[in-house]
């Protein structure tokens, strides 16, 4: 018995190499090569670019947190804020279906890569790390790291030089944690921003480094946090959105966010939503 | 706020219950067929599910997750960087993966029968070499004398390792969250990243602890519904 | 004719030879006792006629059918050898009883297991499950077990066990009746309990092939003795014939031993 049992054993333990290794969809009508640089231009005839792709489906896939004011849930369960409308209104513009996936933003250049989503369009700080994996738009909304600490201790904090010796609480790899690095504070990197104010609010750091934007909105009256004030600003930076390398989406959403600036339609949406446009 | 929470939580909960029957429905046969390759006396099978059940005990389950999960694609794309145009290569560059949920259940599964197997392995081969001589001189088949004889002594010895193991699946499935299942502790984070609510985090503690409550229940009952024997 | 004969067994593990061409047969309804210090190589020969081991070399017929034959070593079907199997018992030092079957399931078990083989099982099932259950409550009554039926084996002294299995190897009607020590594992008084057994089961005609440290009972209850010393018999004959006058040099030392 053992024997017959060892046989099953050999192909289910194949079976399981296969569905690890091999095609799940099977898809052979839908050739989706993928669009790098380097083989989209030397194979512009058998490799179909990511736009392409993208159109062929009819579905831009957006991958999204709950980021407020950029992405959230508005109460009838469906994607607001900034970036979504935004990306609803080049949608549009590209004539496919919007799709907002919430995704773990530790793996957002996994979700990229491995085309489970086409873009990340959810208040990304450039840097130059994330340059390295995807290729990101031009920027379009001013954003800066604000310190974040007890409201009964920020009189006594108001320049950088006073800060120093704090202990900070910021977001994994995160621009904030580059503020941090390059004033050579203290600190300790956590999975979210939202983690990293819940440090302060317990009283595990003395302070934390997090986006502008997210700090208006979690210090605001009536909110858990509002024992906390942001004290300073240390850094101006810029919001993009993420593309696969080599994509030609990215090129297409700067033409049509280009004509969404020319028509009003952003300055429309940064007012509402509180923001400060790049151009 | 109790109730849009209590909703909220409940519909992971599902999800993390969903996803823990489905893993233990699939993983204790496939355990037992991986602790057999494990025992085999043919040379290959040993080796493989040896070598598998190593991989997956020494590695991270998060790990896994994502290997599952992005993996294919992951791997086609540098398949299909090579530039390599047959019919072969064509076909792995455009492999894909699972659906999330998918993923998450096939890792969990292949996980948890390894973990599973390894207690079987170690049950099965404490069985007095004693039974099994008896068995066949008294002219029992092979298959009578594992589900006549051995397998409930078997399944008695492992019964106290199995509702840890089981145990600890339950508090794994939160690892779900890394592919973005949105099972229970992702639906008390949100709490946390949208308002500032830390509450709700400790509140979906409680349906793990009434939930690992009640599998500890069922387990010390089936100990003791083999307590009439020694073995 | 008789009914066990075994005929120039060999038996190695590795280089060490365990078993340099065993001979010996037994008529029915006799009791042959193997003697010998531990390692030579008594327990191996009932091994190896029980199909625990397989031998090199030699062939063993019982009741006039070939058990093993070293000539002919192809692959036999599980089923044959099943069938050859159930010609004989045998009785472990550790009774090895199955732990989660009360005394009743555990001397019915294989029974029933193999009347479903039998053709007309389907038409007659209650009546030959009536039979088997009969047979085993009038067997465990032979052996002074009446009481113990709906017992456990953990709630059993050694003794009671060692009966069991007697009783469950019995219930199967084999040929021939082997025992491997069976009093090794028990204490001195549950000793003379399934001692007492085994010689009324002789009384009783069963053909039966003892291990034995017991040299008492082996000179009382014998109706032939080999002594066994390094793979071979050193010496066989009546139990008058190898107690009072051994021939052998190592047969005198091993009973001046035993005897002391």
């Amino acid at each position: 018995m053992k024997k017959t049992l060892s046989v099953i054993l050999a192909a289910l333990l194949a079976l399981g190499c296969v569905l690890m290794f091999a095609s799940c969809g099977g898809n052979t009508e839908e050739t989706t090569a993928p669009a790098d640089d380097t083989t989209a231009a030397e194979d512009t005839t058998a490799a179909q670019s990511d736009l392409a792709y993208i159109l062929d489906k009819g579905t831009l896939v957006v991958g999204v947190t709950e980021y407020k004011p950029m992405d959230y849930l508005d109460e009838n369960n469906e994607w607001t804020g900034f970036d979504a409308e935004y990306a609803r209104a080049v949608a549009k513009e590209l004539g496919v279906e919007v799709e907002f996936i919430e995704i773990e933003w530790d793996n957002k250049e996994f979700e990229v890569k491995s085309k489970k989503i086409d873009c990340v369009w959810n208040g990304m700080t450039i840097t130059d790390a994330l340059k390295e994996s995807m290729d990101i738009t031009d920027p379009y909304v001013k954003n800066a790291q604000v310190v974040v600490m007890p409201k009964d201790k920020a009189a006594d904090y108001t320049t950088v030089e006073s800060i120093k010796d704090l202990s900070f609480a910021v977001e994994v790899e995160s621009a904030g944690k580059g503020v941090a690095e390059e004033n050579g504070f203290n600190y300790t990197e956590l999975t979210y921003q939202s983690d990293a104010i819940l440090e302060v609010h317990t009283g595990k750091a003395d302070a934390c480094i997090i986006d502008l934007t997210m700090a208006d909105a979690l210090t605001a009256e009536g909110s858990t946090y509002e024992n906390l004030t942001k004290v300073l600003s240390l850094n101006e930076e810029e919001y993009g959105i993420g593309c696969r390398k080599g994509s030609d989406l990215c090129t297409k959403i700067n033409e049509i966010t280009d004509k969404l600036i020319a028509d009003g339609t952003l300055d429309a949406l940064a007012q509402k939503y509180e923001l400060t446009l790049v151009k | 706020m109790f109730w849009t929470v209590t909703e909220s939580l409940l519909e992971g909960f599902m999800t993390t219950l969903e996803l823990f029957c489905l893993t233990l429905l699939f993983a204790i046969p496939l355990g037992l067929i991986i602790s057999f390759g494990s025992m085999s006396k043919i040379f290959p099978i040993k080796w493989l599910s040896k070598t598998v059940v190593w991989i997956i005990r020494g590695t991270p389950l998060m790990l896994q997750l994502i290997v599952v999960f992005y993996g294919p694609e992951l791997i086609g794309s540098a398949i299909g960087e090579l530039g390599i145009d047959n019919p072969l290569f064509n076909a792995l560059a455009e492999m894909k993966g699972l659906e999330r949920f998918p993923s998450v259940l096939v890792a969990f599964v292949i996980n948890y029968a390894c973990y599973f197997s390894e207690i079987y392995r170690g049950g099965i081969e404490s069985i007095p070499k004693g039974q099994y001589e008896a068995c066949q001189v008294l002219g029992m088949t092979k298959s009578q004398t594992f589900f006549k004889v051995v397998l409930l002594q078997v399944i008695k010895r492992i019964v106290p390792p199995m509702g840890n193991e089981i145990i600890t699946l339950v508090k794994d499935t939160s690892l779900a969250r890394t592919i973005a299942v949105y099972e229970i502790i992702w639906n008390a984070q949100k709490f946390i990243k949208n308002g500032g609510l830390l509450w709700p985090l400790i509140y979906a503690g409680a349906f793990y602890l009434i939930f690992n409550g009640l599998l500890t229940v069922i387990f010390s009952r089936i100990e003791k519904k083999m307590d009439y024997f020694k073995a | 004719m008789a009914i066990l004969e075994v005929n120039e067994l060999k038996k190695s593990f590795g280089k060490n030879e365990v078993l340099k061409g065993i001979s010996l047969s037994l008529d029915e309804g006799q009791v042959l006792s193997i003697i010998g210090s531990s390692g030579s190589g008594k327990t191996t020969l009932l091994r190896c006629i029980n199909f625990l081991e397989t031998a090199d070399s030699g062939t063993i017929y019982v009741d006039g059918d070939v058990i093993f034959d070293g000539n002919d070593m192809t692959k036999h079907k599980a089923k044959e050898t099943r069938e050859k199997q159930l010609k004989i018992g045998l009785v472990f030092q550790q009774f090895n009883l199955f732990p989660q079957y009360n005394v009743f399931d555990n001397v019915t078990l294989a029974v029933k297991l193999k009347a479903k083989e039998r053709p007309d099982y389907k038409a007659d099932k209650k009546q030959i499950i009536k039979e088997i259950n009969e047979n085993a409550v009038k067997i465990l009554t032979d052996m002074g077990l009446y009481d113990k039926i709906n017992s456990y084996p953990w709630q059993l002294s050694g003794g009671q066990q060692q009966r069991v299995a007697i009783a469950r190897a019995l219930a199967l009607e084999p040929k021939i009746l082997f025992f491997d020590e069976p009093t090794s594992a028990l204490d001195p008084e549950l000793t003379i309990e399934v001692l007492k057994v085994i010689k009324e089961l002789r009384n009783m005609g069963r053909t039966m092939v003892v291990v034995t440290h017991e040299m008492e009972f082996a000179r009382n209850v014998s109706d032939k003795v080999i002594f066994m010393a390094d793979g071979i018999i050193e010496e066989a004959g009546t139990p008058s014939e190898v107690f009072d006058s051994p021939k052998s040099e190592k047969t005198r030392a091993f009973l001046a031993k035993s005897f002391e």
